[in-house]
Parts: structure tokens; sequence; C-alpha cells
């Protein structure tokens, strides 16, 4: 939410590359959609307890499943009536871009560590180390400029052990949190 | 009357010992430190401050998550006028006339005037909350499940709405989504479990903490670290503390945005950023000095930052009285209270009368440690934002990680922080509003258990939920919201008015 630029609400005119990703996003949903009413229309109605039919476990869900692709729709068919010259080729651009590629490394460096080195080493080591990677990795090889790797490597281990002792003490000690 | 102002005594009264007067301190400044740094919401902090109040007393837990609500409120308007960068969503509207004032070498006045706004702003709304929330929580006893069901509804519609000003469809969306989610786990009426594919841990639904860490927390942190540009501090030579004349210069304007703040804070789910928005609007519409605003207007500002601040007491009206989170932060605050076993809803009047007029002295108390931090502590909060957000960034991810599992203490809570995450960072770059997802999240059993517990009242006839008077009006305007949101009947009904104000002065 936070921008350089900061325009007001109403004067966001739609990109081209926005409309042809409004279509996914709407066929998605309308898929998403039609699989949970299935979902909700096979769930089980208890009939052997005899509940009311009209309050149905999968009562609510259908509902909002059925608002959904509605939704879904109307942002497809929208999305398709609204001419985006170029469309297909600024969404790409978007995906495809520095910038994507800097949220996947982040998005990267978040999954090893969570799903790889919390549970595998002990925590104050995993997050030690994804500490120093994550200031190494964007500080000397994603930034413009790089910065030198002997500028940044005492910061990134200074505040990697820093990280993990201040983390794990506070934690346990003072909060008496039990850490993963 | 004299009730509630004895009460307001008592709350007084109560966080006057040095303990609280501590907290307060501390977690206001955190507040001001988490606002002004890019990338860090007050709506994450919040999230992220209630496992670390997860041990406290109950009432020492929800002073310092307040005023760490309000000081971080506040704090982004500190990086919107040095960085011409929001701090949070909130002070987006103050960088259109505070960064302009910086660059003019008024930085310290700017910073100054959106310090005592803010303070304004929090009290015009301290007023409001102190002398609407107890009339509306005895209305609100008179609600039953119909009505309950349809304010679940109107939450989540009227949020999607309004935090999609562009797309109100979008808002929808998201709306539905976090509805969904909410679906998810064992449901009150039948004890049926719905959706859980055979993993035991979601049992027990989502929970919002963790789901709020992630759509707030790395959601933002995946944001922030998209960009590569890095901003240029302004530094401010002139004087912080501003003088009296400069801030009742616009006494018309500070007053209308407290208001308006107010009324935004008491709609469901909407917060701080269209309380700004609001206010930056009318105060435009209305001033003498129309072309100063978006260069350096003084009036801007100040309409900006009264608003946003006057949201926090708003949204508490129906955060306490109906248990309808008035914003997103407020959200994590109904999950932080339940933690602590208080009950917010219409019974919170009967059962627990004081503990509103304590929101109110928590109010008033983080009013005043913002106003002293925000006009003393100028050179370090520069400093603080001097820190490099990769290095910052990393820290932040340890701390969602550990936030999210510390309350329940299990793995699954910590995957679904990530998840929430990555899917909200996706709907963020699509232009999808969180907070309508988060209202669904924390909504979706109230609406789904009271929908079907009406119609097993009536045995199946749904009648009552569009005859009793209440529920009509709000089903009322529930379909005039979602038509009016139609480009179609909105364009039809605007130019019906236009023509008809047209004929009427033709008349005259």
């Amino acid at each position: 939410m936070t921008t350089t630029s900061t325009p007001t609400p109403s004067d966001d005119a739609p990109l081209p590359g926005m409309i042809k990703s409004d279509l996914l996003a709407g066929l998605f949903f309308i898929v998403l959609g039609l699989a949970i009413f299935y979902g909700a229309w096979t769930m089980d109605r208890l009939e052997i307890r005899r509940i009311h039919p009209m309050t149905v476990p999968g009562l609510v869900p259908g509902m909002l499943a059925l608002a959904l692709t509605i939704c879904g729709g109307i942002l497809a068919f929208r999305s398709l009536r609204t001419p985006a010259e170029g469309g297909w080729q600024q969404l790409s651009g978007a995906v495809f871009s520095v910038a994507a590629a800097r949220a996947a490394t982040v998005m990267l460096l978040a999954l090893i560590y969570t799903l790889g080195l919390v549970g595998a080493l002990p925590f104050w080591a995993a997050t030690g180390l994804f500490v120093f990677t994550f200031i190494m990795v964007f500080e000397c090889w994603l930034s413009e400029p790089r910065k030198p790797w002997l500028k940044s490597l005492p910061w990134a281990l200074g505040l990697a052990i820093v990280t993990a002792t201040v983390v794990t003490l506070v934690f346990e000690r003072a909060f008496l949190v039990r850490l993963p | 009357m004299f009730d509630g102002l004895i009460m307001l005594g008592g709350g007084l009264a109560h966080f006057l010992t040095p303990m609280s007067l501590f907290n307060i301190a501390w977690a206001t400044l955190l507040g001001i430190v988490i606002g002004a740094l890019p990338g860090l919401t007050a709506t994450m902090g919040v999230a992220l401050l209630v496992t670390l109040t997860y041990k406290m007393a109950p009432d020492q837990a929800i002073l310092c998550l307040m005023c760490l609500y309000c000081g971080a409120i506040y704090g982004g308007s500190r990086t919107a006028i040095l960085l011409s960068i929001p701090g949070t969503p909130a002070s987006a509207a103050t960088t259109l006339d505070g960064h302009p004032l910086a660059l003019s070498g008024k930085a310290g006045t700017a910073m100054g005037l959106a310090t005592t706004s803010s303070a304004i702003g929090t009290v015009v709304g301290i007023i409001a909350l102190a002398l609407i929330a107890p009339l509306l929580a005895e209305a609100a006893l008179k609600f039953g499940t119909y009505e309950f069901f349809w304010l679940a509804l109107f939450g989540v519609i009227i949020s999607g709405q309004l935090t999609a000003i562009d797309d109100p469809l979008k808002g929808y969306i998201a709306g539905i989504l976090g509805l969904l989610v909410a679906m998810v786990g064992m449901e009150t009426l039948h004890a049926h479990q719905r959706f859980t594919f055979g993993i035991s841990a979601l049992g027990g639904g989502v929970d919002l903490i963790p789901a709020m860490v992630g759509a707030f927390g790395f959601a933002e942190i995946l944001g922030v670290m998209k960009r590569t540009a890095q901003a240029r501090i302004i530094s401010s030579g002139d004087r912080v503390i501003p003088r009296l004349s400069e801030v009742f210069q616009y006494k018309w304007t500070t007053i209308r945005s407290g208001l308006i703040g107010t009324f935004v804070g008491i709609v469901p789910g909407v917060g701080e950023d269209v309380g700004a928005w609001a206010s930056y609007a009318a105060a435009k519409r209305v001033s003498k000095e129309k072309h100063m605003f978006g260069k350096g207007s003084q009036e801007g500002l100040i309409a900006a930052e009264t608003g946003n601040s006057a949201v926090i007491p708003g949204a508490m009206i129906p955060t306490l009285t109906l248990a309808l989170p008035g914003s997103a932060a407020a959200a994590v605050l109904i999950a932080a209270m339940f933690i602590h076993g208080i009950r917010p809803g219409p019974l919170l009047m009967v059962e627990n009368p004081e503990f509103l007029y304590q929101i109110v002295a928590i109010l008033l108390f983080s009013t005043i440690a913002m106003l002293v931090f925000g006009l003393t502590l100028t050179k370090p909060l520069l400093t603080v934002l001097q820190v490099p957000r990769e290095r910052l960034m990393a820290v932040v991810y340890i701390l969602c990680v550990v936030g999210s599992f510390a309350i329940t203490q299990r793995m699954f809570d910590v995957y679904v922080m990530v998840g929430f995450g990555i899917i909200g960072f996706i709907l963020r770059e699509m232009k999808y509003p969180m907070a309508p997802l988060v209202l669904g999240i924390i909504l979706g059993d109230l609406l789904d258990l009271n929908l079907r517990r009406g119609l097993l009242l009536t045995n199946g006839d749904p009648s009552p939920f569009f005859t009793r008077p209440i529920s009509a009006v709000i089903c009322i305007i529930i379909i005039l919201t979602i038509l009016m949101s139609i480009p179609a009947v909105s364009t039809r009904v605007r130019s019906i008015f236009t023509r008809s104000r047209g004929d009427v002065s033709a008349q005259g």
C-alpha cells in the first residue's frame, strides 16, 4: 500500500494489463465458486439427525459460492468488453519484471526458512541464517546499485546474531512463549 | 449522564498507575515508530503485539494494543511529510500537502500541525465514542438473530464498497473470499465439519491473527521489497511546535474532518485511509484556498490528519457495542479481546460497562503521549526513517513467524500466515482491498449462524428477515448500496438528481 506516487483514489484509470489480469482472475473465481458450490451441494445434510432442511451446513457456503461465481462472471465479462490494447504484453511484462523477481525471491527465502529450516535446525540457527541470507541477497545482489560484499557482510552477520539471540531470549525467557 | 462521567473518572483513575503510564509511553512510542517505518502498518503492529501481550492482564494488554494503534496511525504522517511515502495507508492523503510543505522548507510546521491535528481528531472521536456508544449499545439490545445476520452482511458489503472506491466489485469479491474462509472448520449450529478435507488442524477453522499477520505483515513485506527505488528524506530546520493561531486557523475544517473521520470509523470495516480521503475531499470542496490543495496547503494537511485519527475512536463504537470491527486493526483488537476474555457486543454495557470508559481513558492518555512524543522526538524519529528496509524486513518476517506461531503454538498457523501473505500480496497487486477480506473472516460465523438460526426459529420461513422493522431498513440499505455500485444505475440516478436540480433552478 505504500507507494512512491500518491494518486487520489478516483484518478486511477485501469491499465490494459490490469484488465487482462481481471479476466484471468474472473475465470479463476468462476471455477473456484463452482467447485465450492459442488462441495456445499454434496455436503452432508445431516438427514439422519433430522435437522430442518433450511439449516443444512452447506446452505451459506453454497450461497456464497454462487455469489463468488456471479462476481467472477461479471469481472470476466467486464474485462472482455473493455478494450485493452497490448494488455497481454503489459501483463507478461509485469509478471517477468525485476519487481516481480524481487518479490519472488522474498517468497522463496521465506518458504525455505518456514518449510525447510524451521524444525530441521534449532530456531536460533534457522533465524540467523535467514536474516543473514536475506540481507546479503538484497544488498549485494538484487539492489541498484549493488553494495560491496565487505560493506554488507558485517551488518548482515551482526544483525543475524542479534536477531537470533534477542528473539529467542525475549520470547522464551521474558514472554514465556515456546518457539517453533 | 452522571453515571457516565463517574465511570469515565474511574477509567482515568484506573490507568493512573506507574505500570500503566509506562505501558502507555512505550506502546505509543512503538506505535509511532511502526507507523513511521514504511511497510509496517498499524494493523500489522497490533497483530504482532497481540503475542507479546498474551501473558499480560486484560486491561493492560488492551491498553498496549490501543496505544500502539493510535501511535501508528499518527506515526505514518512523519514519513508522508518527510519522504512522500505514506508510513501507513492512513497517511496517503497527508503526502499530498505534507510533502510539498516540507519541500518549501516548512517540514517542522507540517510535522507540528500533523501532530496537533491528530490529537484534536482523536479527541473529537473520543467525545463521539463516549456519547454514542452507550446509546448504540442500548439500541443493539433490541437486535435479534435476523438483525445480526443483516448487520454482518452490511459490514462486508459496505466495507467492500468503500475500501475499493474505484471498483466495488473487487471489494465484494474480497469480502466473499473472507466469508468463505470463515466457512472452513466446525460450524456452530450442528457441529458439522466443513471443508476440512480430513486435516485435523482445520477443524477449528482459520485463526484470525495468523491470517491478519499474513495479509498485513508478510504481504506488506513482499510489497515493500518489490520496489527498487529508495526515497530521499527531507531534513527539517524550522520550528516543530506550532503556534496556537496556526492550529486553530482552520477550526471549522478541523471540526468537520473530526466528525467525518468519526462517521467513517463507525461504518464497519472502513478504516483510517478512507477517513483521511473523505475529510480531505470535503475540505477541498468548501475551502477558500482550493488552488493550494496538493501544493502545500496547511488546511489540506490538517483535514487529512484530523480525519484519519478521528477514525480510531469512531471505529471503537461498532467494535465495542456490536462486535463489528470498525477498521482492520479493530478486527485484531476484537480477536485480542476474546483471547483476554472480554466479550464485545451489546451485552458489554450490561456485563462490563466500565470497560467502555477504560477505552475512552486509554485513547485520551495515548493522545497525550502522542502529542508529547510527536512534538519533542523529531531527531530520533528521523534516525528511525533511515533504517534500510533490507535489514528491517528480514527481522519483521521473523516476527511474523513467531507472532503467528506463539498464540496456539502450532506450525499450521505459520503456514496459514505464509499462505495468506502470498495470496494477499497477489490480491493487492490486482487492487483488491484487504479490509473486506478480514471483515469477512471475522463476520462469517456471525452471518452463517444467524441466518440458519433465524430459519430454524421460523421453521424455514424467511419472512422475518424482511418484515421486522430494523431488518427491513438494513436490508434496503444493502440493496441500495449494491445497486449504486453498478455504474449504469448510479449514472442514471445521478442524472435524475442533476436534472431535477436543474429544473428547480430554472423555475426559481
